[in-house]
């Protein structure tokens, strides 16, 4: 099937071949461990000038507010009050912290940004504002400057990049190459990390999830909390036992957003989760870098 | 002003605890909604979506859907709150008092607390004249009562960027419209300043019922697990724990049990009482 060429950039199929995962030679953990699970925390800062990405309760007889106060305080009592509880859990269970955080985020919330950099979280850049890619002036001024304040905020530039809602251009991945960038994961498209083309050196993409993802199972499907903590265990299992059925490493997210599973309702359900997860020996608890590193090293080459 | 403006950021850790009263840990701040739906607008929920997606005038199903809970839920939920010894904070668009008399009589008999929510269940950003609507609402409620309100809730929670000072023009102390914190807050106005307390879109039967199609015991799923997380905060710092009811949802009887079941079991445990706002806002201003 032929598609039209965008533009710029290049088409999805034209940065990945398609692979059968059951077809590709082993990829092999250290320490017979069968796979990784990488936890990333999302942080945004929300324009309240500007329409509310998400909204928990719409007005009375419909109708776009501006500006939106409830949705908008629904949202920064996850910066306030919500992101400490989960911070609590990565503590608890020494889980590597990936902060996938706005730009103007960084700047909004200073307390929040030193308690990761004191422990020494991985950050990832997610745009500099919250904003769909594709609405964005400059986008390369864009994934430049987030760059530079993470950079500014932890000493080192970012490897990765997340994309607001993964949303992308044609030409987001050739950019993120250029700027430096190592790996990104907007493409939910395997279990195992995937090389990109771009029209300068490939970019790798670490599997990221839309299945286990606060966003997806809580403002749009609307489910009970403690679907969290199931879902994530029937997705570990399966994977769990896909790598062992091939021998064969798989990558395994989890996402959540401080004003979703920081709630007080939901706390407790991210928690459950690494009650079951932590304690298994052939598990790995990594962050972007280290699976990014990994990869590179033992997996196919680009 | 931008929310910035009246209010900075500030983590929860950190800050100092406040403090309640001796044997006290925990708040749960009980809000009962009544509201008027003009049959002449669109309706402000619908239980029924219309067929084809074209929204009906009038919308019969969804208006006699929300005057059962005046007729029927509203006196079921009058009854548990009494039974249980709570007093909620009553917010009630000030037309009620016009159209359900009754139900605003049942309320002040046993003492309950009155809050304007606007006039009728229109969004603020429709609203042309919010001063007027205010003044307004602040009006008929107290002549209706022979007390003003010292509390508010926008319609929908909705304001727009200067509603708090046309609020605190019109002498209102505390308002529930933003859920960003489980601590009160005050929030600067171009007049006096006005408390935020805590109240929220997690345990609220709008959100739940008629946005997320939740099953009918999530109010009590989602309670118990919202206070347990709270209440085992409460030994570092006071938790208060808004709960917000719609006699339209929450009095019917499919429904019903759950509400009830959560009320008494939250109320049961130790170093936790039921208050209503202006008691909460007067507990906070002793709070240097």
């Amino acid at each position: 099937m032929h598609y039209a060429k965008p533009p710029v950039g290049m088409l999805p199929n034209d940065r990945i071949a398609y692979s059968p995962i059951v077809n590709r030679k082993p990829l092999k953990l250290p320490n017979k461990a069968r796979m990784v699970v990488w936890t990333v925390t999302n942080v945004e800062e929300w324009d309240p000038t500007q329409t509310m990405p998400r909204t928990v309760l719409t007005p009375p007889a419909g109708g776009s507010p501006m500006p939106d106060i409830p949705n908008w305080c629904w949202h920064e009592y996850g910066n306030r009050v919500g992101f400490w509880r989960l911070l609590q859990v990565y503590d608890d269970f020494k889980i590597p912290g990936v902060m996938n955080v706005n730009g103007v985020a960084v700047e909004a919330f200073p307390e929040m940004m030193k308690a990761c950099v004191q422990r020494k979280w991985e950050f990832v850049g997610h745009g500099y504002t919250q904003r769909n890619m594709q609405k964005v002036e400059n986008e390369r001024a864009d994934i430049r400057k987030s760059a530079e304040v993470l950079e500014r905020v932890t000493g080192k530039r970012p490897r990765g990049w997340l994309g607001p809602g993964l949303t992308e251009t044609w030409e987001t991945a050739d950019i993120l190459a250029e700027e430096g960038y190592d790996y990104v994961a907007d493409w939910v498209i395997d279990d195992q990390p995937v090389w990109l083309k771009t029209r300068a050196r490939p970019i790798l993409n670490i599997p990221y999830t839309q299945e286990c993802n606060d966003v997806a199972m809580m403002l749009i499907q609307h489910h009970k909390a403690n679907e969290f903590y199931e879902r994530a265990m029937d997705q570990f299992e399966q994977i769990y036992k896909d790598a062992k059925a091939l021998d064969s490493a798989r990558v395994m997210a989890i996402s959540v957003h401080p004003y979703i599973m920081g709630a007080p309702h939901r706390a407790k359900y991210f928690r459950m989760i690494f009650e079951k997860l932590r304690k298994k020996k052939d598990v790995l608890f990594w962050n972007g870098s280290q699976i990014a590193d990994w990869f590179m090293k033992t997996g196919p080459k680009a | 002003m931008h929310p910035r403006e009246r209010l900075s950021y500030s983590p929860i850790e950190g800050r100092a605890p406040l403090k309640l009263p001796k044997g006290v840990r925990m708040v749960i701040w009980p809000v009962l909604a009544l509201e008027e739906w003009d049959m002449s607008r669109p309706m402000a929920r619908m239980v029924i979506s219309p067929p084809q997606g074209r929204p009906q005038q009038p919308d019969h199903p969804n208006w006699t859907w929300h005057e059962y809970g005046m007729r029927v839920g509203f006196w079921r939920l009058r009854r548990m709150y009494e039974t249980l010894g709570i007093a909620p904070t009553v917010t009630l668009n000030a037309r009620v008092c016009e159209t359900y008399p009754a139900v605003v009589k049942a309320c002040m008999d046993l003492g309950w607390e009155l809050n304007a929510h606007g006039y009728d269940q229109v969004p603020m950003h429709k609203t042309e004249d919010q001063r007027g609507v205010i003044m307004r609402s602040m009006d008929i409620i107290e002549k209706f009562s022979g007390k003003r309100p010292r509390g508010w809730f926008g319609p929908g929670l909705t304001q727009t960027f200067d509603t708090l000072d046309h609020l605190s023009e019109a002498g209102i102390e505390y308002i529930g419209d933003w859920v960003l914190d489980d601590e009160p807050v005050t929030l600067k106005t171009t007049h006096k300043p006005v408390v935020a307390l805590p109240y929220n879109f997690e345990i609220h039967d709008i959100v739940m019922m008629a946005l997320q199609h939740q099953m009918s015991d999530a109010m009590h799923i989602r309670a118990r697990d919202q206070f347990d997380c709270l209440y085992a905060e409460s030994a570092e710092r006071p938790k208060i724990m808004a709960i917000a009811c719609h006699p339209y949802l929450s009095g019917v009887p499919h429904r019903f049990g759950h509400v009830q079941r959560t009320f008494t079991e939250l109320l049961a445990r130790d170093g936790v009482v039921a208050w209503d706002g202006a008691r909460i806002l007067d507990w906070y201003k002793t709070q240097a």
